[in-house]
């Protein structure tokens, strides 16, 4: 379900007040800020941000959405925008970003809910850092706020998830 | 209280165990019962909607289709990620024509749009209420500081009537004070703790946790109140090397709302299980 051209329908309102790179949290980590990237998607220069990391440092926070005085989703763009760097196989500029959300997606895919102990140590495995945070575990485990065992399994779900993004 | 199902999400079976444990016994003490809604899925959390839009409209649908179908009016997620992305894929169907439609038929769902999502603080101050949450109170804890923080996820929806204000909220405000503590004013109530950037990129979620563990700091804060499991962790897990590298003078326990009610309510602390965080709360409690 592509929501490209409504999306940028939208991004064309934006007249570059800067209000979201204002109250970006991130957005010294940016390499290009927000109402920039609102520009560009207005613009249908879209290619332009693919490959910088400012898509994948976005938290998500949706401080822009609702501070945007014309009422620009900006926080589903960026989602909109990795969805297109993904399906163009542009450069990821954050890998470790686009490694955990791939990883936790596989993860509830398996059985409806995630376990959180198997998918960091995924995480872990497939970025490259196979100790990180590793001193936190056993720590976590005594608090009772990681499990061994995985969570109950969702009756049909894997099947349900599986059509659903075979159709997608 | 409209019949009312509890969407526990992930987070609640695991990390955030203590606010699950917590929300209960505080619940049960208020003499209000709500059943888990049966076969919930996942929500996606940040990383669904994150890369696969669709997908997470899926999940919300089913979650909310179970819900229709077992015969409950509204939906509570404790956790404000799970509340977030129910309640905004709700917000979606609303305002985009044939959206819902064109979901139930990818999904194979039949979701009729009915269910209301609420959150933990639009439950405790607007169905409930500060005199119910009063009258239960057994150990005023009276002089204990806290300020309370909200992050992101439980006001800020897009394109939605938020049960609070967006950017200054005052619901957990006035629920700590009806429990005789201070809700102290601050500055980073709603700013952000950084979410799964704190396992993906480490360095920009300490800075985002430092700014807000300092402020609650120069404000004399004795504990950081929360109401969702994500902020939590990333306050709680890595504090004290937070506070060393930012040179921060104290580490500031950092409580889920309804482990405060549960003091307050006189319930043991092992049962809130206060133990659970990695910052000692074991202190937290009326000014001696």
């Amino acid at each position: 379900m592509s929501q490209t051209s409504e999306i940028r329908e939208n991004a064309c309102l934006c007249y570059q007040c800067g209000k979201c790179s204002a109250g970006c949290p991130v957005a010294e980590d940016m390499e290009v800020l927000p109402h920039r990237v609102m520009h560009y998607v207005g613009m249908g220069m879209d290619e332009k941000v693919l490959d910088k990391n400012t898509i994948w440092m976005c938290a998500g926070c949706f401080t822009c959405a609702v501070r945007c005085p014309n009422d620009i989703d900006i926080t589903s763009i960026m989602d909109d925008l990795r969805r297109k760097a993904l399906n163009k196989g542009s450069k990821c500029a954050v890998p470790s970003v686009k490694t955990f959300h791939e990883t936790f997606i596989n993860d509830f895919c398996r059985r409806g809910r995630v376990h959180e102990l198997r998918m960091m140590g995924e995480y872990n495995m497939k970025s490259g850092h196979p100790l990180h945070n590793a001193s936190l575990a056993p720590k976590m485990l005594l608090r009772h706020r990681l499990h061994v065992l995985p969570p109950r399994t969702v009756k049909g779900f894997k099947k349900w998830i599986r059509r659903l993004l075979k159709r997608s | 209280m409209k019949k009312t199902a509890l969407y526990p999400g992930c987070s609640l079976e695991g990390t955030a165990n203590a606010y699950l444990a917590s929300f209960q016994k505080a619940m049960s003490a208020m003499g209000i019962e709500i059943d888990e809604l049966a076969d919930w899925n996942c929500c996606g959390a940040t990383s669904a909607h994150a890369v696969d839009h669709a997908l997470y409209l899926s999940l919300a649908a089913r979650n909310l289709e179970l819900a229709e179908k077992q015969g409950y009016e509204e939906v509570l997620a404790p956790c404000a990620a799970c509340y977030h992305r129910l309640a905004s894929a709700n917000a979606e169907f609303v305002k985009k024509d044939d959206l819902l439609g064109k979901v139930n038929s990818e999904s194979e769902l039949n979701y009729g749009g009915s269910v209301k999502v609420r959150n933990v603080l639009d439950l405790l101050a607007n169905v409930i209420g500060s005199n119910r949450i009063s009258q239960q109170v057994k150990n005023p804890l009276t002089g204990l500081n806290a300020v309370c923080y909200y992050g992101c996820l439980n006001t800020r929806i897009p394109h939605f009537k938020s049960f609070d204000d967006v950017a200054y909220p005052m619901s957990m405000d006035r629920i700590v004070s009806s429990l005789g503590a201070n809700a102290l004013d601050w500055g980073y109530k709603t700013d952000c703790c950084g979410a799964s950037l704190f396992v993906t990129a480490e360095s920009t979620t300490y800075r985002l946790v430092s700014k807000i563990i300092k402020d609650a700091e120069a404000r004399g804060a004795d504990c950081i109140v929360v109401a969702c499991p994500m902020c939590h962790n990333n306050l709680d897990t890595k504090q004290a090397d937070i506070c060393r590298e930012y040179e921060i003078k104290r580490t500031i326990p950092v409580l889920f709302i309804t482990q405060l009610m549960g003091l307050a309510f006189g319930i043991d602390k092992s049962e809130l299980r206060l133990a659970d965080h990695f910052v000692d709360a074991d202190k937290v409690g009326p000014a001696a």
